[in-house]
């Protein structure tokens, strides 16, 4: 019995082995597990090589893992395209096409001796039972369902989710080839069985859900009226939901002719008094940074989503990467500090979402939301989440006394002043990206330049004091400390709990507030540490830089970056804190890098 | 139009405290005047109107006004405005620039804007100059002016912002000069008045860098109303045809006007928000819809 389990699926264009993980997903949600679904293609628009990759376990998954248990290979030559995303070894059962003519011990998989390596007729009982070889996933279904042990009833209902829409004939046919997949593989159990454990409790069925709809369908929870954007992979999604559902809530939303132009409707929505935002990706964000500079100085409320890709410029578009930490720290025109936040996870979007509106309309500023490929895209089944926990807060309007004399950008003690908005009677100003006084008249003068530049910064200090936005775990007084962010926070989770599990006294601190940084809290955190990793997605170690900047690191802290496209591994990270434990037993840690 | 003894507000109470920086015979105070003439012959009270402008001279303009103001960043008043009108469509826009800040830097916004059709009026200070950063080319300076990047004389022809925006299919468009302040006040409030986005030319002469057949004086008697000759502002090939003397000969008025106006996209984004509203979540169950099933 596996209490987790990951299964890796590859086939051409229209093997529909993407429907098939979703309907995996479905699957494992009504019956109580924990999920993750990853989806990668090829190049080409349509008909190309696609992949996917469940994880299923009865504990929550944290990341979408390493090598895979089972391996479903629907032809060779698209499969082995996907190289180490499908990783196989000595542990995996092979499932593959038995028309390929491959023989069991003679796999095209150099170096490595598959646990099981089993040939089915997957087109042939697509074709008997479908009529169609298009039914070839859910024969592969009806496969998994069997030698997993994973309830019927429950991947039936999955393959209605996926079907049901596309008529009748072709629900049933693909019910049936489920059946035939099924029985083909009742009738031959593995000789290494698979099953995979039930979950304790089957509570009610879980969400399944990516990280791009979560982080919408959060802002019209925080109360988002107004989208405006431009199609980017990867993070169209959001714009997309917005597109169905932000009527519904009596909002709108622009697709605009450029990324300038769709962040620019959005601090005209704002600064029409709405909650607006916008959502793009590394490119996009360049051309946004102008008017993240405007919304900055006219103290205009609004949240820029950055889902990240490899970069620099069209770089690698459908992969992840965590290297555009630089950018939305730093790439500010004057002297600015802009809140930037990051998700950890699908669930944790809803709530770092919500949490980007109210630092946005509390503030008064820009906050860029940086969430990444590997997270806007992936599926995950989310346990409920009680919405009421999360509060929603809104910008501060003028008193019916202020309005009098009203001052919009009046000194106030923490910085920030009450704004009017267009409609409301005695709170005309002008808002202007010139600097401008307490009244909002243009200035070309040095000292209320000062003044104003100490007011927006001045303001933002307090949110270096959130320890909420931070998470902690492991030993308080453990000498091993991790960092991690974004999407790799959770493979950090996930290796500290098996470093920890192998006798490694280790602990990970998660900053979900990246910028400005929380200098206090990273203080304490590496007041017992004398060797550890910052563990991140982008090859100079954007964000080790960054606490190089701002922050103590001790000098046994190293950077574990990587370029992206490749996911960085548990087991990695565990590999690295072995030889961390080793060094400091003899004393020998290695130094930092240099900052750069 | 409504008279001036009912009117419930003045031109005065359009003009805010802020002194202009603009040089003295400047073409925009005329503008600036125009509009305020032209916002209480309709009558809006100054917190329900929103007017953005870019940045260059002429987009210091909200601010002599007592509008909501928003002097954004070069190029992008439209977008803007645009954000502001789909948040709250019940405000009168205004948005106003030069001829650098919308046919050159934000060049790539007006036919986007037309063809949304979001209801604004948009108004540009056509100077042919670049005063603010001090006498460079612009978008609309003639082939051979010689300026302080173009010491040579200028290698490009100019844009033609009537026939563009005609082009793109705007469904009004209309060109004045403040030296016919009564006639400008006058288009400029027929374009408020129009339901759809509608576009204001406006001949403004820079006295600084400008050219000297640009002045206030020339337009008195280079300016030929194309009421006076008989133009239809229905016939769209007859306005195209005029306008296609941009840069030779100055019409004022009305070029076209649609007999048909289409909708706007604010009031299609009512429509959808009516019929959707039903299928509204509340909002506390918005997580509803991923739940497996």
């Amino acid at each position: 019995m596996s209490s987790d389990l990951i299964v890796g699926m590859a086939g051409a264009g229209g093997d529909g082995i993407v429907s098939a993980g979703e309907a995996m997903m479905t699957a494992a949600a009504l019956e109580g597990y924990s999920a993750l679904l990853t989806k990668s293609f090829g190049p080409q628009i349509r008909g190309g090589e696609s992949s996917c990759r469940v994880r299923v376990a009865t504990q929550p998954v944290l990341s979408a893992g390493g090598t895979l248990d089972i391996a479903v290979a629907l032809n060779w030559d698209d499969f082995l395209k996907f190289g180490s995303e499908l990783g196989v070894d000595g542990r995996t059962t092979v499932i593959y096409e038995a028309a390929s003519g491959v023989a069991p011990g003679e796999l095209p998989l150099a170096g490595v001796v598959p646990r099981e390596a089993i040939p089915v007729e997957v087109a042939r009982l697509a074709k008997e039972t479908a009529g169609t070889d298009r039914a070839k996933n859910s024969v592969v279904l009806g496969l998994l369902a069997a030698w997993l042990g994973m309830p019927e009833a429950a991947f039936l209902a999955g393959i209605r989710k996926r079907f049901g829409k596309k008529g009748e004939e072709v629900l049933q046919g693909n019910l049936a080839a489920f059946d035939a997949g099924f029985r083909h593989a009742a009738e031959r159990p593995l000789r290494e069985p698979r099953r995979l454990a039930t979950p304790g409790k089957a509570g009610p069925p879980k969400l399944v859900v990516d990280g791009n709809e979560m982080c919408a369908a959060a802002a019209l929870f925080a109360g988002c009226e107004f989208f405006g954007g431009y199609p980017i992979t990867p993070s169209s999604e959001i714009m997309q939901f917005f597109a169905r559902e932000v009527w519904k809530h009596g909002g709108s939303m622009l697709q605009a002719e450029d990324e300038i132009a769709g962040i620019g409707a959005v601090v005209g929505a704002s600064f029409a008094g709405k909650k607006a935002m916008t959502a793009t990706s590394g490119p996009g964000m360049s051309l946004k940074t102008e008017m993240l500079g405007l919304a900055t100085i006219a103290e205009l409320p609004l949240v820029c989503v950055n889902v990240q890709r490899g970069g620099p410029s069209t770089g690698m578009p459908t992969k992840s990467e965590q290297s555009d930490l630089l950018q939305a720290c730093f790439s500010a025109h004057g002297d600015v500090v802009r809140p930037v936040l990051a998700p950890i996870s699908v669930a944790d979007t809803f709530g770092i979402t919500v949490e980007a509106f109210n630092v946005a309309e509390h503030y008064q500023t820009p906050v860029i939301l940086l969430s990444d490929q590997e997270i806007g895209q992936r599926k995950e089944t989310v346990d409920a989440i009680d919405t009421s926990a999360f509060p929603v807060l809104e910008r501060q309007r003028p008193t019916g006394a202020e309005l009098d004399g009203y001052e919009r950008f009046r000194a106030t003690d923490s910085g920030i002043s009450p704004i009017s908005h267009p409609g409301l009677p005695g709170g005309n100003y002008l808002a202007s990206g010139i600097e401008h006084n307490e009244l909002g008249s243009p200035t070309a003068s040095g000292e209320v330049h000062a003044r104003m530049n100490e007011k927006r910064l001045r303001k933002l200090e307090p949110l270096k004091r959130r320890r909420d936005l931070f998470l902690e775990e492991g030993d308080p007084k453990a000498a091993l400390g991790v960092v991690a962010w974004g999407s790799v926070a959770g493979v950090a989770r996930e290796a500290v709990r098996l470093a920890r599990r192998e006798g490694i006294d280790v602990k990970l601190l998660v900053p979900k507030l990246l910028f400005p940084v929380a200098e206090e809290v990273y203080a304490q955190f590496f007041k017992s540490v004398e060797a550890g990793l910052v563990v991140e997605q982008s090859h100079q170690g954007q964000l080790y830089r960054v606490l190089r900047m701002f922050a103590e690191v001790p000098r046994g802290v190293q950077p574990l970056a990587r370029s992206g496209s490749v996911p960085i591994l548990a087991a990695t990270i565990v590999e690295r804190l072995r030889g961390q434990v080793l060094a400091l037993q003899s004393r020998l840690v290695p130094e930092g890098e240099p900052a750069g | 139009m409504a008279s001036a003894a009912i009117q419930a507000y003045q031109a005065k109470d359009y003009k805010s405290e802020l002194k202009p920086i603009w040089c003295p015979g400047c073409g925009d105070f005329g503008v600036v005047q125009a509009i305020y003439r032209a916002l209480a012959a309709v009558g809006r009270p100054p917190h329900e109107i929103a007017f953005v402008s870019g940045i260059g001279c002429s987009s210091r303009i909200p601010g002599y006004t007592t509008a909501y103001g928003f002097n954004s960043v070069h190029g992008r008043a439209l977008p803007i405005a645009q954000g502001i009108k789909l948040a709250s469509p019940e405000l009168l826009v205004l948005v106003a620039g030069g001829d650098g800040d919308g046919f050159s830097i934000g060049g790539g916004h007006v036919a986007h804007a037309v063809r949304r059709n979001v209801d604004l009026t948009y108004i540009v200070m056509d100077n042919q100059i670049y005063g603010l950063t001090k006498g460079q080319l612009s978008p609309t300076s003639p082939r051979g002016l010689r300026t302080a990047s173009s010491a040579w004389g200028s290698l490009e022809d100019p844009v033609n912002p009537l026939l563009y925006v005609l082009g793109y299919g705007a469904s009004f468009v209309a060109q004045g000069t403040p030296a016919d302040m009564s006639g400008l006040a006058a288009l400029i409030e027929e374009a408020i008045r129009f339901p759809g986005f509608a576009f204001v030319n406006v001949q403004s002469p820079c006295v600084t860098y400008g050219q000297e057949e640009q002045s206030l004086k020339a337009h008195k008697s280079a300016m030929r109303p194309l009421a006076s000759l008989g133009h239809d502002p229905g016939d769209r090939l007859r306005a195209m045809a005029l306008a296609a003397e941009y840069g030779k000969a100055l019409y004022t008025g009305v070029f076209y006007r649609n007999p048909e106006p289409p909708p706007t996209y604010e009031a299609e984004a009512k429509a959808r928000q009516q019929q959707a509203r039903p299928l509204a979540p509340v909002r506390r169950d918005i997580l509803e819809m991923f739940r497996a099933q």
